[in-house]
């Protein structure tokens, strides 16, 4: 690439838009997929099915949120999902152990944040590339709580806490109004506030940030730990919904995770990412794996469709890209 | 040991006869490139001839940067046609432009920076037998070829490990290794050191002598004196003109360029000089040693020396970006003490840095984010930014400083190298500060702009501003720099006020000839 391309009059049209479109595109792509399975399964439209995409989704979606903070300042979070099993265990570990429930709920996202801190610390003070530090907690991680279990699952008899994630609120599962919780804020902070503006600019040139002031290191450790205490917020609703801490929950979540936000148009990259994009990329991959258990498509070939749909998305997200180059 | 001729007659017979010295090579008959409803280059007709070294000058935006994309196929014509050896050619592929002869060096190098010298001098035409690289037969050869042209190089280092000039000189060498019978040059010194520069002159007068023919785009009039035989000058898309380089002169060049004279572009007002806003005292840290300076407020205070001589090492210690080992500095009077670059910041330093692509801009965001960063804090309302704020300020900037846009959210990549640095200034400007270090500010930076630069020097200091300029170009700090310092080798070897000092002293100080 030359330094000397476009001259005025030449430039790229405006971007405004764009990613509202693509948005769009998504959300119908959501609807296009829930009309279909609703002609051919009579079983979707149901309000039971209904609530449960949702409830599938949600999940997914939160931790698709956090980890879109880290994607765009270019990192990327690999323990999210050992995150989510390991505080699983650590509230039921808490609630096992008598503590209060407010006090449990809050050390379990304290341990999220110190989590978060720590990757920042691997990765600022000691150099340590995003991945590797996040793929050595995401092992560790899974190795203290099978630890503190002994290898086995707590339960968890406390009836307010495992209700929870029944229950609905104005006919909607609370799972998802919890998705709505976390996305308010987030889309205020990465959208609204100066901090969001930050993370592009890291993600983008992370010395040209250094010398326009911005502090890169505080933005790091805001990105990783946003990302953990959304994991952990998420632990604490798996182990609500499930009743039981155990370490090997939510195998391979970080996967799906990352699939949500890249689906959503976040580039690995880094710089190029939203709030909405991830969480209709999370509801996208749910609806998939929901139709097809309803269609009783082997679970074997979820997994297949899943990645070819990362491909195609990405894909033309690609063309669309260049196109408006 | 293997010379160039013998490296670059493995593709001798792939190409076809030469053109007899002077008679046309390559013509264009009514080049004409269209991008949408804009003419980026409008029906050209120039004829290159062989053996010569053509110079092509012209503003960014002028069309340089679309007739090299046209010649080396990377992208197709509107209209007209283009004649290589006699025969109308298409030019529709890179591999076609190459096949033929036809290959560019660019201002950035494209090779691989984790590779050899050897290697990337091979790149895609590897030495095999039976499917096996010839490693060892490929470095021999890439040393016989860098000795040959007197580079002083080893073959065997990592790419990366080298200057950009060094690795300019590579990527020259790989484009005369292919046997090129025509070579584009695409303002191949922007980021050399004088002596870099001279050994890639040099390079280019030898490959002259092999009957290659050179076309060279610059923006430095004095290096297209120093080489061309003729000279086309292209304007708006338009080709103005063509001539022979023994019948014009700087002047002329200029005014078919951009309609300016030359006292017009070095604009230098004195101002009365106010206090002392900063002074260094014995300043050391990574990259230099022992610097004491001061600036005043109306004045601008001129950094010359080599890429490498320490300046902008300095200019990153002052501003916090580095750590300092000794020294003090005194902020209006009073010791301070700046540990990072927020800190500076907050006391009015401002820093345009040396590299707008590494250090100045977030290429792939916004316009209006990249001249709002600095700001971001001021514009906030509660927990989140105005919006309308952040709009005005960066149409503002847009506007005063004339950056040549659609909008505030195009992306920074897609602006031309002058525009680029105006955006740079921009955030600086609406961030508002008592000390501006610009640093090799018109690099890469068309003539206009550098003008429009220059007034905008003069605009700062009459609010009082301190400017420290930092440049490897010898007029630009000499004509404006109030106080002009020489750096060699990470020290402060002289001092000189306005124009006291001959351009031959200053530069033999800088390289201590």
């Amino acid at each position: 690439m030359s330094v000397e391309t476009v001259e005025s009059g030449a430039g790229p049209t405006p971007k405004r838009g764009v990613s509202i479109l693509f948005g769009l595109t998504l959300l119908g792509l959501l609807v296009v997929l829930w009309l279909l399975l609703g002609l051919a399964t009579s079983a979707f439209w149901t309000p039971n099915n209904i609530s449960n995409v949702l409830r599938q989704g949600a999940m997914t979606a939160i931790l698709a949120v956090g980890q879109t903070f880290v994607i765009i300042t270019a990192g990327i979070d690999l323990s999210v999902g050992a995150v989510v099993g390991f505080t699983s265990v650590i509230v039921a570990w808490l609630l096992a152990a008598g503590v209060p429930l407010w006090l449990a709920l809050v050390a379990t996202l304290a341990i999220g944040v110190l989590i978060g801190a720590f990757h920042a610390f691997g990765i600022v003070r000691m150099g340590l590339p995003p991945f590797i530090i996040t793929l050595a907690t995401l092992t560790s991680l899974r190795g203290i709580g099978l630890l503190i279990t002994n290898g086995s699952t707590i339960s968890i008899t406390n009836e307010a806490f495992t209700s929870f994630s029944r229950a609905d609120f104005l006919g909607i599962p609370s799972l998802f109004w919890m998705v709505i919780v976390v996305a308010i804020p987030a889309y205020v902070f990465l959208h609204l506030s100066r901090f969001g503006r930050y993370l592009f600019a890291v993600g983008s040139n992370s010395e040209a940030a250094r010398l326009s002031g911005v502090n890169v290191n505080r933005t790091i450790y805001l990105a990783y730990i946003l990302s953990s205490t959304c994991a952990a917020f998420v632990g604490l609703l798996l182990a609500s919904r499930i009743g039981i801490g155990n370490a090997t929950q939510a195998e391979g979540w970080e996967l799906q995770a990352i699939a949500s936000s890249v689906i959503g148009g976040t580039s690995l990259f880094g710089a190029v990412g939203s709030v909405h994009g991830p969480l209709l990329g999370a509801f996208i991959l749910a609806t998939i794996n929901n139709g097809a258990n309803l269609l009783n498509v082997n679970s074997f070939w979820q997994r297949i469709i899943t990645g070819l749909l990362i491909i195609v998305i990405v894909y033309f997200d690609q063309l669309r890209r260049r196109g408006s180059r | 040991m293997t010379g160039l001729q013998e490296v670059s007659q493995r593709h001798e017979g792939e190409l076809e006869a030469a053109v007899a010295k002077g008679k046309p090579i390559l013509e264009l008959r009514g080049l004409q490139k269209n991008y949408g409803a804009v003419q980026a280059l409008k029906p050209a007709t120039i004829t290159f001839l062989s053996g010569e070294i053509h110079a092509i000058v012209g503003e960014n935006g002028a069309g340089k940067s679309t007739l090299i994309k046209l010649l080396t196929g990377v992208i197709p014509r509107t209209a007209g046609e283009v004649f290589w050896q006699g025969e109308p050619v298409l030019l529709a592929s890179p591999n076609e432009a190459i096949a033929r002869g036809i290959n560019a060096v660019h201002q950035e190098v494209v090779l691989c920076p984790h590779l050899s010298v050897a290697a990337n001098m091979f790149l895609g035409d590897e030495m095999n037998r039976r499917g096996v690289m010839r490693k060892r037969a490929m470095t021999n050869a890439a040393q016989g070829v860098l000795d040959d042209l007197g580079f002083n190089l080893p073959a065997d280092a990592t790419l990366g490990s080298l200057t950009i000039g060094q690795q300019q000189l590579v990527a020259t060498a790989r484009a005369a290794m292919r046997g090129t019978r025509f070579l584009i040059f695409d303002e191949p010194t922007a980021y050399l050191t004088r002596q870099e520069s001279a050994q890639l002159f040099r390079l280019i007068r030898r490959l002259q002598g092999d009957g290659v023919t050179i076309v060279y785009i610059s923006h430095r009039l004095e290096e297209v004196f120093e080489l061309a035989d003729r000279v086309s000058v292209l304007r708006d898309g338009t080709h103005v003109g063509t001539r022979h380089i023994g019948e014009t002169n700087e002047a002329e060049l200029i005014a078919l360029m951009i309609n300016r004279t030359i006292e017009q572009i070095y604009h230098k007002e004195q101002f009365a000089l106010g206090e002392t806003i900063v002074e260094a005292r014995g300043l050391s840290g990574p990259g230099f040693a022992d610097i004491s300076l001061s600036v005043r407020a109306g004045e601008i205070v001129g950094l010359y020396g080599l890429i490498g001589a320490g300046r902008s090492e300095f200019a990153l210690g002052l501003y916090g970006r580095h750590r300092l080992t000794a020294g003090e500095v005194f902020w209006q009077g009073r010791k301070v003490e700046i540990d990072n670059e927020r800190q500076a910041m907050q006391l009015g330093i401002a820093l345009a840095p040396e590299s707008r692509r590494d250090q100045g801009l977030c290429l792939n965001l916004p316009i209006g984010l990249n001249i709002n960063l600095p700001v971001f804090r001021r514009l906030t309302r509660g927990l989140t930014i105005s919006r309308a704020d952040e709009a005005a300020n960066a149409d503002r900037q847009i506007r005063d400083l004339q950056i040549k846009t659609p909008s505030r959210r195009v992306l920074a990549s897609a602006m031309s190298g002058g525009n680029q640095q105006k955006i740079v200034i921009g955030k600086w400007l609406s961030h508002g500060a008592k000390l501006f270090i610009f640093d090799e500010p018109t690099v890469g930076v068309d003539v206009g702009t550098k003008a429009e630069i220059y007034r905008l020097f003069a605009r700062l200091l009459e609010k009082g501003a301190g400017i420290i300029l930092i440049s490897s170009y010898l007029p630009e700090v000499y004509e404006l720099a109030d106080r002009l310092h020489v750096f060699r080798q990470g020290r402060l070897v002289a001092s000189h006020d306005y124009r006291a000092a001959s351009h031959e002293d200053v530069l033999a100080q800088a390289i201590n000839a």
